[in-house]
């Protein structure tokens, strides 16, 4: 179904390669809006499913499909921009080819495996073919190394394409930025018994991920982007990169020292995570200004012709730029200090906090990159935001604030009755449970879950008519 | 000012984690000064 | 337009090399931390424990040992408390089979993915209780509800019987599913749930099922 969207008007390989991506990331973040529907509602009836498909199923496959989709569409939105800025076709497009049906294969398998296996008895071998069970990076380690070797050669492949082609400075940090986000993997791939240890490496992977190579490749995905829809000047847009880069890997490198407050390492981690990770909501804001001045002062300058040539792209972009700051920023602030997180520490504040910077800072950057890539797919100048694109960002965007809002709402209850109030025990985490408030919090979250999803339709439906439309609009 | 270490067992960053953000503030400086340099060397061979 | 191309703060050199000095650092710092954390964060011995040196990560055969949480005057919070020698299945385990034992838990944990229920040390899912102290845990004790279900007399006894029939013992009507855990399956997962409640969390979490006379007196909920 997919396939009908045509790239037929990209004339590098490497574009091409990137639009396969984007096809398969589509469908998995289809598939955890599912999945995380099924987990919502077993808050609600408990019995839903119970003993056939439980929360953690669902909840796995829910998180796993949202990191690699989004994994899916940065390799997409790499290999995409990477001619453009080489100006290079791309060293073994082919082997990437190659490396992206191999790693397509190995997701269906574990995919696969997640669902109708789910578990196995406490042995390697179940670590080694089922789940690692380890939040977000459950994959078995058969898949890890699968990924490994998938994930070199598609290094090599935008290594070798810069060393070839032209070197502009977003390039110079995409390349330095990947190799780091690559070998973060690595550090989730061993066992330990010890659960302390255990931790940490995990916490290396996560937040040095998300708070640090995951935005340093926002912030090249976005000059790239505002070069291309705004025609922004480069010199401007790469100053405000490098101060990015600085920023953001200034604050978010030793602000992981926010996730060592309580899992058994040293008091010191107490104010190197406080002031290092309270300092990572300046770069956000200063991302939120720069595009939005960048949009403002672009606007102005040509008065015959319209300066935004992608206009559901920018509006993506606009999206990200605050939600990023709003969902990890702010609501990241929120409970980043010690003296807060001892009471949110492994609520539901957190996951209101997952939800709103996941898609705040990810899923709508990497979404708005899809459209540049239909743009370039169907070779269209100007491409006008339609009815179905604006009711896909609108609904989704409502859906997960909702959700968010909702979310918050249950962990403050949880915060002042199951933590302050009983002390976190067996008895107080049911207590807080059946309060009516977060009982009605879940039922909103649920309700605001079907918004998302009926946000995604629109936005696949969108997806998959809007290079069309805009081409005959054009002809 | 100085507090009793209170961590399990003495380290050096423990040590330096003995008052009001000691630590912290001790590595920010650390980080931020040498951008003074920065500043003053790009300064040299901008006026150059 | 020659006099604005003079300013630092717009040149692009500057921020290169600025970003290049912080990131380069802050790896440093962190790779430092790194290894004094680890050294800190290591499991203990058996020698660590008869001679009552503290350690953040106990070993393995601290599964032998009472097992307290109580508030410390000197850390301005909660922290594990190692005392006297106690029985645990009915006998004292050697270093070895401690080891092995704690082993299977963990493994056992993963295989059944826990932590996408629960949250473990605080981090995981929202669906279940926390087990960072579960161990410790009201309910499991003397007169908690869990004892009487389970018809069992020790803690241990009474988890390792829940965890092998979950949905058996149902306190709401969110239940634990049936996860296929064997009898031997279910003593690792007791160990290795013992081992995390021996762990100094920094005082987390804070106040652990309390009431306020209890929190007062320094008190605890362990037998
Ligand atoms: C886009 C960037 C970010 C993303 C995607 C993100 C995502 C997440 C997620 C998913 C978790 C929960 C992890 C788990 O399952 O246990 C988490 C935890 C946390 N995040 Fe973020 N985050 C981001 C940025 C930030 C920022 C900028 C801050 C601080 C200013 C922050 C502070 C925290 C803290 C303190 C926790 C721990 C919560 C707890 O103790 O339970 N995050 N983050
Ligand atoms: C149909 C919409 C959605 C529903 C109903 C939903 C539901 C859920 C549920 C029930 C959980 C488990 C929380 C728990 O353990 O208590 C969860 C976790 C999570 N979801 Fe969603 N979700 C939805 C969409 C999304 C989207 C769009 C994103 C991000 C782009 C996202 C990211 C996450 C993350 C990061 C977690 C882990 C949070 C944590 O551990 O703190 N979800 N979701
Ligand atoms: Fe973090």
């Amino acid at each position: 179904m997919l396939t009908s969207i045509k790239s037929n008007h990209l004339t590098s390989s490497g574009q091409r390669l990137g639009m396969m991506y984007f096809r398969v990331a589509i469908i998995l973040f289809g598939a955890q809006l599912l999945m995380g529907l099924i987990a919502a509602i077993q808050f609600i009836y408990p019995a839903f499913l119970f003993e056939l498909f439980d929360f953690s199923v669902a909840r796995m496959v829910h998180i796993n499909a949202l990191v690699v989709w989004m994994l899916y569409a940065m390799i997409g939105a790499t290999y995409y921009m990477l001619s453009d800025e080489t100006e290079h076709e791309g060293v073994a497009i082919g082997l990437g080819k190659l490396a992206f049906w191999v790693l397509t294969l190995a997701v269906t398998i574990v995919v696969l495996v997640y669902i109708f296996i789910q578990i196995g008895p406490g042995k390697e071998s179940t670590i080694w073919l089922i789940n690692e069970g380890r939040e977000y990076i459950e994959a078995p380690r058969w898949a890890d190394i699968g990924i490994v070797v998938v994930v070199l050669i598609f290094y090599w492949n935008v290594f070798a394409t810069y060393l070839a082609g032209k070197k502009t400075g977003i390039m110079t940090v995409m390349v330095a930025n990947l190799l780091a986000l690559a070998g973060l993997y690595l550090a989730g791939m061993f066992f330990t018994d010890n659960i302390s240890m255990d931790q940490f490496w995990w916490w290396w992977v996560i937040h040095l991920w998300v708070e640090a190579t995951w935005e340093v490749f926002v912030g090249t995905l976005a000059a790239y982007a505002l070069i291309k829809i705004i025609g922004a000047k480069r010199e401007v847009v790469e100053m405000w990169l490098w101060i990015e880069v600085l920023m953001l890997f200034g604050s978010g490198i030793l602000g992981l020292g926010h996730h060592y407050f309580w899992i058994g390492t040293p008091e010191y981690w107490w104010e190197i995570g406080a002031l290092f990770s309270a300092l990572e909501p300046v770069p956000l804001i200063a991302m939120f200004v720069h595009v939005l001045y960048d949009w403002g002062k672009e606007q102005g300058i040509n008065g015959e012709k319209p300066a935004i040539n992608n206009g559901p792209a920018m509006a993506w972009l606009v999206t990200n730029a605050f939600g990023n700051f709003l969902g990890a920023g702010i609501w990241g602030f929120f409970h980043t200090l010690p003296q807060v997180n001892i009471y949110t520490h492994g609520t539901q504040f957190t996951a209101a906090h997952g939800h709103l910077s996941f898609f705040g800072a990810y899923a709508t950057i990497l979404i708005g990159t899809m459209y540049l890539g239909l743009q370039g797919a169907y070779g269209v100048k100007q491409m006008k935001a339609t009815f179905n694109s604006k009711m896909g960002l609108f609904l989704s965007t409502f859906g997960v604030l909702g959700m968010g809002v909702a979310l918050t709402i249950a962990g403050y209850e949880q915060v002042l009755v199951e933590r302050a109030e009983l002390g976190a025990g067996w008895n107080a985490f049911f207590v807080a449970q059946d309060l009516p408030w977060y009982v009605q919090a879940q039922l909103w979250r649920a309700i605001m879950g079907v918004v998302t999803l009926l946000g995604f339709v629109y936005l696949v439906l969108d997806l998959l008519t809007i290079g069309k439309k805009a081409r005959a609009a054009e002809a | 000012m100085i507090d009793q270490f209170t961590d399990v067992v003495p380290s050096f960053f423990g040590m330096l984690n003995q008052g009001p953000l000691t630590l912290t503030i001790f590595l920010h400086t650390v980080i931020v000064l040498p951008m003074f340099w920065i500043y003053a060397s790009e300064k040299k061979k901008l006026n150059k | 337009m020659a006099k604005e191309n003079l300013s630092v703060w717009t040149s692009i050199p500057f921020w290169r090399r600025s970003a290049a000095w912080v990131t380069g650092f802050a790896s440093i710092l962190l790779i430092w931390l790194t290894f004094d954390t680890m050294g800190q964060i290591s499991m203990g011995t058996e020698a660590d424990l008869a001679k009552g040196i503290t350690k953040r990560v106990p070993a393995p055969t601290v599964i032998n040992y009472h097992i307290d949480y109580k508030m410390s005057e000197k850390r301005g919070h909660e922290v594990p408390v190692i005392g006297k020698k106690q029985p645990f299945f009915g006998k004292e385990w050697s270093e070895k089979e401690a080891a092995a034992l704690l082993h299977l838990g963990k493994l056992t944990s993963q295989a059944k993915n826990c932590m996408n229920c629960h949250t473990l040390l605080g981090n995981g899912a929202y669906y279940a209780p926390d087990l960072t102290k579960a161990w410790l845990d009201p309910a499991w004790q003397k007169s908690g509800a869990m004892q009487a279900m389970t018809g069992k007399n020790t803690v241990e006894e009474a988890m390792a019987e829940f965890l092998q029939h979950p949905s058996q013992y149902p306190t709401h009507a969110r239940m634990m599913p049936n996860l296929d855990i064997t009898a031997e399956e279910a003593k690792g997962l007791v160990a290795f749930l013992k081992h995390m409640s021996s762990i100094d969390t920094n005082g987390f979490p804070r106040n652990f099922s309390k009431t306020v006379d209890q929190f007062k007196n320094g008190g605890t909920n362990a037998h």
